[in-house]
């Protein structure tokens, strides 16, 4: 009797906190005339991912850097990444309220954790289309 | 005389029935429980494939509001990729491999992509141009192998392509 009353509220919890949500987007862009499946935005606003830090660039944009910080092992970002981010990102939908493109640039050892925050941070910024385009191949 | 008392004892036992120290009736209540607890495992399950993910894979956390829909399920782990919960193809043979297309995903994603045609067209729909896939991705994988596996989806047929995360709390 016991054990169904603790196991009732304990399952009713995990279903609250195991929701799952998906973002959809296009494919990452390869070699060649594939990357042009993603449409070009007017403004090219691109954040590249750098060894130590973030390069949001885009036309008639000067680069602006943020330092990357202590990437944690799980891809998170440190919360002073976290609002200098989302100070640029912000920044910048403000100024071009019609842009929500955003190219992600993601060097080929990139976390998926530290991609999915990224895209959340530029969603929250307005910036909702966010394509995914290897360094490699963007350079 | 003897008739009245015995009416007088039993409506006394009747009264300290009604008005006495009565428990909650135990095997009622673990009914009311025991349907509860299937009510509430049963809508876990009722979401379909794509709401479990494979044990092991931790899915990575987003602010994302969307909800899922049914389809193809691709998940990556952090030793090998899974298609509908079938090995084909493990992480290494991916990483070492020439080029963008993982071949065994790119059979298995055709093989899906003919069989969801074929079930269009039994049931007399047109079957879509392009179709939806879910990537259930380990938080801890590198952008190369998701790189590669959306390349592999997208020229299988796949273009539209939903990413699995976990509703911050």
């Amino acid at each position: 009797m016991n054990v169904f009353i603790v196991l009732i509220p304990m399952l009713l919890m995990s279903a609250v906190f195991m929701e799952i949500r998906v973002i959809e987007m296009s494919a990452p862009s390869a070699e060649g005339p594939a990357g042009e499946v993603v449409a070009k935005p007017d403004l090219h606003l691109s954040l590249r991912v750098h060894a130590d830090a973030y390069e949001l660039t885009g036309e008639g944009l000067a680069p602006v850097f943020v330092a990357r910080g202590a990437v944690e092992r799980k891809g998170t970002l440190s919360p002073t990444t976290t609002a200098r981010l989302q100070q640029v990102l912000g920044s910048v939908a403000t100024a071009h309220p019609g842009e929500h493109e955003i190219r992600i640039v993601a060097e080929q050892g990139t976390r998926y954790q530290e991609i999915v925050t990224l895209m959340d941070l530029a969603r929250s910024a307005g910036l909702s289309d966010a394509a995914l385009v290897s360094a490699r191949e963007d350079a | 005389m003897r008739g009245r008392r015995m009416r007088g004892a039993r409506r006394r036992r009747w009264a300290s029935r009604l008005h006495g120290p009565s428990g909650l009736s135990l095997t009622s209540l673990m009914d009311i429980l025991t349907c509860l607890l299937f009510f509430v495992l049963k809508s876990f399950v009722a979401g379909g494939e794509a709401t479990v993910p494979p044990p092991g894979l931790n899915l990575p956390a987003s602010t994302a509001e969307r909800q899922q829909t049914t389809s193809l399920v691709v998940a990556v782990q952090q030793d090998a990729i899974f298609v509908s919960g079938e090995r084909v193809a493990s992480l290494d043979e991916v990483l070492s491999g020439e080029g963008m297309v993982i071949a065994p995903l790119a059979q298995r994603a055709e093989a899906a992509r003919d069989q969801m045609d074929a079930l269009a067209k039994q049931r007399g729909r047109t079957p879509d141009a392009s179709h939806l896939v879910t990537i259930q991705g380990d938080s801890d994988i590198e952008f190369r192998v998701l790189q590669k596996v959306m390349y592999t989806l997208d020229q299988s047929g796949f273009p539209d392509i939903a990413l699995a995360v976990i509703k911050k709390a």
